[in-house]
């Protein structure tokens, strides 16, 4: 196999060094080279979207992904969503709303949405559903899900509920 | 919920778990970081049946990485084999090697095990072993299972046929014999598979020096699977902690010990190192569980006006290669409740269970799901073959409320259910006698609408006397401590395991509530078999009537300890004036609950520290023990109407609306149980219209991914809405019943009921679920 590859992995505004097999995917990189363990693998083929980061602000599938191919490149994960301890509006309305149980698919639907809602700060629930389509979830039949995207953009918009 | 005589049950509270999850802090079994573990993956064989003529891993064991290479001979040293002959009428004993030695039974069973410093060196070193076969004509569905001389999956039984049941009440040839007429049915349910999102996997430490295992898992029942692996590894069970993290969903298919765990527990031990197994995604689908699979045919005997005077029930259920359960009990479980809500007393089933070269199966969220659309399916059949309206089929053959409690034909109690309630309420609300307006309109303009009523009871709560009647090992109690702490802080824990319940946002409340304080002062701690007591753990419906209950009575117990010291602090002679109210002793003086002055942090520091100020011979500390053992079933009820349109030039179905009522008793936390609802229901809508495993017929499953695997998304499935009832069960504690299983049964039959409603004016009925595009453009073509 070939040699290790020593790259720049910039995560969460941290540079961080490692020397990885160009075949090592970057969910494997985040989640055993770094400890970011809240990036999920739930099927590694790019269909149920647990493992969705951020690459540049936007969601990408990190099972699809080599580590090495973010070298210069800027990944965000779920570790960094929420400032200080506080929720983000989208999280907290995940928990207002009850839109997560086991949790699994929960990190991979929060990067997608907040990458979705800087972009479109006040989406149609069709809209939310075709965006939502990505993820898969197994517990919640996503009405709440929905729910809480909708909640979130009218909280980040300042209107009141 | 309405009002009730709880001050903590029943508040909507959202959920504490929510917070890790949230923040990518939550603790999955592949997030432990376990210093020099070997990583594992399993060579799995090509065929659907085939024996093992050698093994040859001489090249795989020299690279890179590699730690050791097992097979079946190996671990047949190291694990006892797997016996399941309870004794049950009807049913073959069966024998399951830890690990197969000569023959495999599926595409997926195990060949060998890998071991390696990283998975994807593992992965390489799999790919290099070489394995001969001799392949074996394969049996892939449960009629050529079941055909003369058909090749044995099992070479130590007789046949394919694992389990064969009969039951028969009332006078069913009579009833047939003075019918009006004579309705037949037919119903095929296919194959599908748990899903959870994360898939299986475990980690596995021995302790050399103390001769002791750990077994980092998610499983849905700790306490059974420590027993299980005891027993299996030869060890007793002070050697095993089972210790279960977050568990990424279960539904049914985290509660066997399954041969991979079972190989890297195994495999820990005899090389004194940490050993841990994530499986992929295409192991999952491929061989973790599957599920569901059954065909069922009834006959009923029919009045004029609708009325069912008699039913027979033939079912067939395809069981997969391998026995992780008793074979013959999921499809017991339809046959016994089949007949539900409705006044049926002559009856009788007939039911066979099929050895095949597939994946085994074992329970899934609502494993008894065919029943209500069997039998809300056969209401439509005898609607539409003489030509009366679905809604008053169902209206003369439902148990009124005076007939009530009801003892089924198979000897089910019913009672506390209100199925003509939740029909009505769902009717009502959908606007049904609208619907038929509009529907006749839709069609003039070349739309097809469908509506689909079907009402289920749900059984939740199985206790120990049902175990004892059907002749099944086992029991249905459950067991509970609470320990309330020097400062006043209270634990509790249960025998349950969660796997994405909501445990820890709504158990507690029964503790709170039983005790008599605020639930943010009470923590619950699940999974670990060294804290929590032996209970039976997470399955059926069970947890809120079973785990719930235990750890109520245990916090009414706990409550009356804590009075008895207040009493005696008080200087009373009894108790009996006193309750614990928000953590407060209160006293009941001139008809008005009055402060004492004395709080739980008070009586908790001198029962700990102080225990000569206790009364007389009472011992000291606040640690409370209770196991309870439910009635023999709980039963929760619902109905469900759903509208749909069907495109008949795609045969894509979309579904309109969806209302539930459901009754299911007290509940502890309605967020918990809203979202137990919505999701229980789009699970069932996604088996009934998408989930499909498929296998050729040779045996290959061509449903590996979940590109082939479908499960719906957010673009498929609808808003719910529900009702909720809540008539409390009268023998539980808190009158709690159980729930979140009745959504599936529901779901999967009112959707189908729905597609046919649609499908009348073309002459044809879907028997077969999927019900995807091509299954209703097949049954469309040239019709149309």
């Amino acid at each position: 196999m070939a040699e290790r590859m020593l790259i720049t992995l910039s995560v969460n505004g941290v540079a961080h060094e490692v020397a990885v097999p160009p075949r090592r995917l970057l969910s494997d990189v985040l989640r055993e080279d770094l400890g970011l363990t809240g990036t999920h693998v739930g099927c590694e083929h790019g269909v149920c979207g647990a493992c969705t980061v951020l690459i540049d602000d936007r969601p990408a599938r990190a099972c699809l992904t080599f580590a090495v191919q973010m070298e210069g490149h800027e990944v965000t994960t779920i570790e960094a969503v929420a400032r200080d301890g506080a929720l983000s509006p989208l999280q907290q309305a995940l928990h207002e709303e009850h839109g997560l149980q086991c949790g699994f698919c929960t990190p991979g639907i929060v990067m997608t949405f907040e990458a979705f809602l800087r972009d479109n700060p006040d989406p149609s629930e069709a809209e939310i559903r075709d965006v939502l389509s990505g993820n898969i979830c197994r517990c919640t039949g996503y009405q709440n899900i929905v729910a809480a995207v909708r909640k979130a953009a009218a909280v980040m918009r300042g209107e009141a509920l | 919920m309405a009002e009730t005589p709880f001050t903590q049950i029943g508040r909507a509270l959202p959920r504490r778990e929510d917070r890790r999850f949230l923040t990518g802090a939550g603790r999955y079994v592949d997030d432990i970081a376990l210093p020099q573990a070997l990583h594992a993956t399993f060579l799995r064989s090509p065929h659907a049946h085939a024996r093992i003529l050698n093994i040859d891993s001489s090249a795989a064991a020299a690279m890179k990485g590699v730690a050791a290479i097992v097979t079946g001979q190996d671990i047949a040293q190291w694990a006892n084999v797997l016996q399941m002959a309870p004794p049950i009428e009807g049913l073959r004993p069966t024998a399951m090697e830890p690990f197969p030695t000569g023959k495999v039974r599926f595409q997926g069973d195990l060949v060998a095990c890998v071991l390696a410093t990283d998975r994807y060196l593992a992965e390489d070193a799999a790919e290099a072993i070489e394995v001969e076969y001799e392949v074996l004509a394969a049996v892939a569905d449960m009629d050529a299972a079941l055909a003369q001389d058909a090749p044995r999956v099992d070479e130590s039984l007789p046949s394919n046929l694992l389990s064969e049941q009969h039951f028969a009440s009332g006078d069913v040839a009579a009833r047939f014999k003075s019918a009006h007429a004579v309705v037949t049915a037919c119903f095929s349910q296919h194959r599908q598979t748990q899903l959870p999102l994360e898939t299986r996997g475990c980690a596995a430490v021995w302790d050399e020096g103390r001769q002791h295992l750990t077994f980092h898992t998610g499983n849905q029942v700790p306490h059974p699977l420590r027993t299980a692996l005891a027993r299996r590894l030869g060890l007793s069970e002070s050697q095993i902690t089972v210790v279960c993290p977050d568990v990424g969903g279960g539904f049914g298919q985290k509660i066997a010990l399954y041969r991979e765990e079972l190989a890297i527990a195994a495999l820990a031990r005899q090389l004194n190192r940490p050993v841990r197994w994530r499986e992929d995604r295409l192991e999952n689908l491929q061989a973790a569980c599957h599920a569901r699979e059954q065909r069922c045919e009834t006959r009923a005997a029919v009045a004029a006006d609708g009325r069912i005077l008699a039913l027979e029930l033939s079912m067939t259920e395809d069981f997969g290669a391998y026995c992780f359960f008793p074979g013959n009990y999921i499809a017991r479980v339809v046959a016994l409740i089949l007949t539900g809500p409705y006044r049926i007393a002559d009856y009788t089933y007939r039911v066979r269970v099929a050895l095949t070269n597939k994946c085994g199966a074992g329970p899934m969220r609502a494993p008894m799901a065919m029943a209500s659309w069997v039998m809300d399916g056969t209401l439509d059949e005898i609607a539409r073959q003489l030509g009366l309206d679905p809604l008053s089929v169902r209206r003369v053959n439902m148990l009124t409320p005076a007939e009530l409690p009801y003892t089924m034909p198979t000897g089910e109690l019913l009672e506390d259910v209100t199925p003509s309630e939740t029909l009505e309420a769902v009717a009502a609300a959908i606007g049904y006698d609208d619907f038929r307006r509009r529907q006749a309109e839709a069609r003039k303009q070349n739309r097809f609408l469908g509506l689909g009523l079907c009402t289920v009871v749900e059984p939740t709560t199985y206790g120990s006397r049902f175990y004892k009647a059907a002749g099944i090992l086992g029991s249905g109690h459950e067991a509970a401590w609470v320990r309330i702490e020097p400062t006043g802080t209270v634990r509790a824990s249960v025998g349950l395991m969660a796997t994405g319940q909501g445990y820890e946002s709504s158990l507690p409340l029964a503790v709170a509530e039983g005790l008599g304080v605020d639930v943010s002062n009470v923590r619950l701690e699940l999974g670990n078999t060294d804290v929590a007591p032996y209970g039976m753990g997470s399955r059926g419906a069970r947890g809120a009537t079973a785990g719930g209950g235990a750890l109520y009575l245990c916090a009414r117990k706990a409550q009356e300890k804590v009075l008895a010291i207040a009493a005696h602090m008080l200087k009373l002679n009894s108790a009996g004036d006193l309750r614990l109210r928000e953590g407060d002793v209160e006293r009941l003086i001139g008809g008005a609950w009055t402060g004492t002055g004395i709080a739980l942090t008070d009586i908790a520091r001198t029962a700990y520290l102080d225990p000569l100020a206790l009364p007389p011979g009472m011992e000291p500390g606040l640690d409370v023990s209770q196991a309870y053992d439910p009635p023999p079933m709980t039963y929760s009820n619902s109905s469900h109407a759903c509208e749909v349109e069907l495109d008949v030039q795609t045969g894509r179905v979309s579904i309109l609306r969806y209302v539930v009522a459901e009754d299911c008793g007290t509940v502890l936390n309605p967020v918990v149980v809203r979202g137990q609802q919505q999701g229980a229901v789009a699970m069932g809508l996604s088996g009934a219209l998408f989930e499909h495993v498929f296998y050729d017929e040779t045996g290959q499953n061509l449903s590996s991914t979940l590109a082939d695997y479908r499960v719906a998304s957010a673009c498929e499935l609808p808003n719910f809405e529900i009702l909720p009832m809540h008539t409390p069960n009268q023998r539980t504690p808190a009158g709690i019943k159980g729930m979140a299983e009745g959504g599936v049964m529901g779901a999967i039959g009112a959707v189908s009921n729905a597609v046919n409603d649609a499908l009348a004016p073309f002459g044809v009925t879907a028997t077969h679920q999927p019900l995807t595009p091509p299954t209703l453009r097949g049954l469309l073509r040239g019709r149309i």
